[in-house]
């Protein structure tokens, strides 16, 4: 899909924390987008074409709007255009953009998502799309890091979807997680080394560029092959 | 300086792009904007394959659509870099 130009209004926003918020635009011109899962758009963020890109986490099958999910803490000129922004302003947009799409079956035996933080998005629009649209069969796993309990979110959406596909299975990890967190604890990477990571799984990794070298470091000490783990740097 | 010049010759619009490899994470939207101007390579880089392959919008919105700013692009009548603003 050959990437345009185009205009979108904001129509909804959903505050999940002070760190967290998903945005909804709905499509104004043209109407409709089509774009692969795992793909990002890049928007004007000021009157100099300053853009900044943000990952679509909704789900490829919806074409009058999009889903970007942000984090709003790095302050600078995309975040805090993107929090100022009041329902009905319109965004001039880019996309669909980038390659960090879902990889052909090539038989791996499981599909692994590894995120931090708002890296989270292009695989909430991937899981959707292979579980619900695909059918996928084989085991489709996540581990998820993020800092404190209160930036958790979409753990009820995850663990809804852990309940309905028994083929899923979702490991949140807090490096900073109080006593009371049951489950996993510290860096991804501590999460990843406890747990059986196929050889011949099929990575996707997203974030930070320190979380994808030392996951990638990882997975190729356990004899995954290069070619099976894509990644998506945030920052 | 014989590839400048064939560089130059071929130049149709009036700016020229650079990439510095250091600063490109990959990600892919300056190839998918400008895909006459631009390709990764083997490394998943990007790289300049011909300063005319696109017209000077389509460079320039390759440049401001880059995450890290590693495009660079300059007026070549006037030496000044347009993207990005100082
Ligand atoms: C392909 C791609 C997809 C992206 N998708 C998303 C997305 O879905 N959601 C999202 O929130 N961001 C996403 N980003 C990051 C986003 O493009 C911006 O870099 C981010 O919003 C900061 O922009 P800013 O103008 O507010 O801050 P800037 O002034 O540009 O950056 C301020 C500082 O914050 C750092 N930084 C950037 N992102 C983060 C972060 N998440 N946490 C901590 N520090 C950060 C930068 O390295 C920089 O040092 C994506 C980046 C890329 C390259
Ligand atoms: S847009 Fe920037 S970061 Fe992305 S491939 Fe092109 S030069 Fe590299």
């Amino acid at each position: 899909m050959k990437p345009q130009r185009f205009i979108a209004k904001l129509a909804d926003k959903e505050f999940f924390n002070e760190k967290f918020s998903k945005y909804v635009f709905e499509m104004e011109e043209p109407h409709r987008i089509d774009f692969e899962s795992g793909q990002y758009v890049s928007i004007t963020v000021d009157e100099t074409g300053d853009r900044r890109s943000y990952s679509v986490c909704s789900n490829p099958d919806t074409h009058h709007s999009f889903e970007l999910l942000i984090d709003h803490s790095p302050q600078g000129k995309g975040t805090t255009f993107l929090q100022n922004l009041k329902f009905g302003d319109e965004i001039d947009v880019m996309g669909p953009l980038g390659r960090f799409v879902l990889a052909p079956d090539k038989g791996e035996d499981e599909i692994v998502f590894i995120a931090t933080g708002s890296g989270i998005a292009p695989f909430r629009s991937m899981i959707l799309y292979l579980l619900q649209d695909l059918g996928e069969k084989r085991p489709v796993t996540l581990y998820w890091g993020l800092r404190h309990e209160e930036n958790l979110f979409w753990q009820n959406d995850f663990q809804d979807l852990v309940d309905e596909y028994e083929n899923f299975k979702f490991h949140p990890v807090l490096s900073r997680g109080s006593e009371e967190w049951p489950l996993c604890k510290g860096r991804v990477t501590d999460c990843l080394a406890v747990h059986d990571l196929p050889a011949k799984g099929c990575y996707y990794l997203c974030g930070n560029a320190k979380m994808i070298e030392d996951v990638n470091t990882l997975l190729l000490s356990k004899g995954v092959v290069a070619e099976d783990v894509h990644f998506e740097k945030f920052y | 300086m014989v590839e400048d010049s064939v560089v130059q010759t071929k130049q149709i619009g009036k700016y020229k792009v650079e990439v510095i490899r250091s600063k490109c994470i990959s990600a892919g939207s300056c190839e998918a904007i400008a895909p006459g101007v631009f390709a990764l390579d083997e490394e998943g880089i990007a790289t300049v394959i011909s300063q005319d392959g696109n017209s000077d919008d389509e460079k320039l919105l390759a440049a401001q659509s880059c995450p890290t700013d590693a495009i660079v692009v300059t007026d070549i009548e006037t030496g000044e870099q347009v993207w990005p603003k100082a």
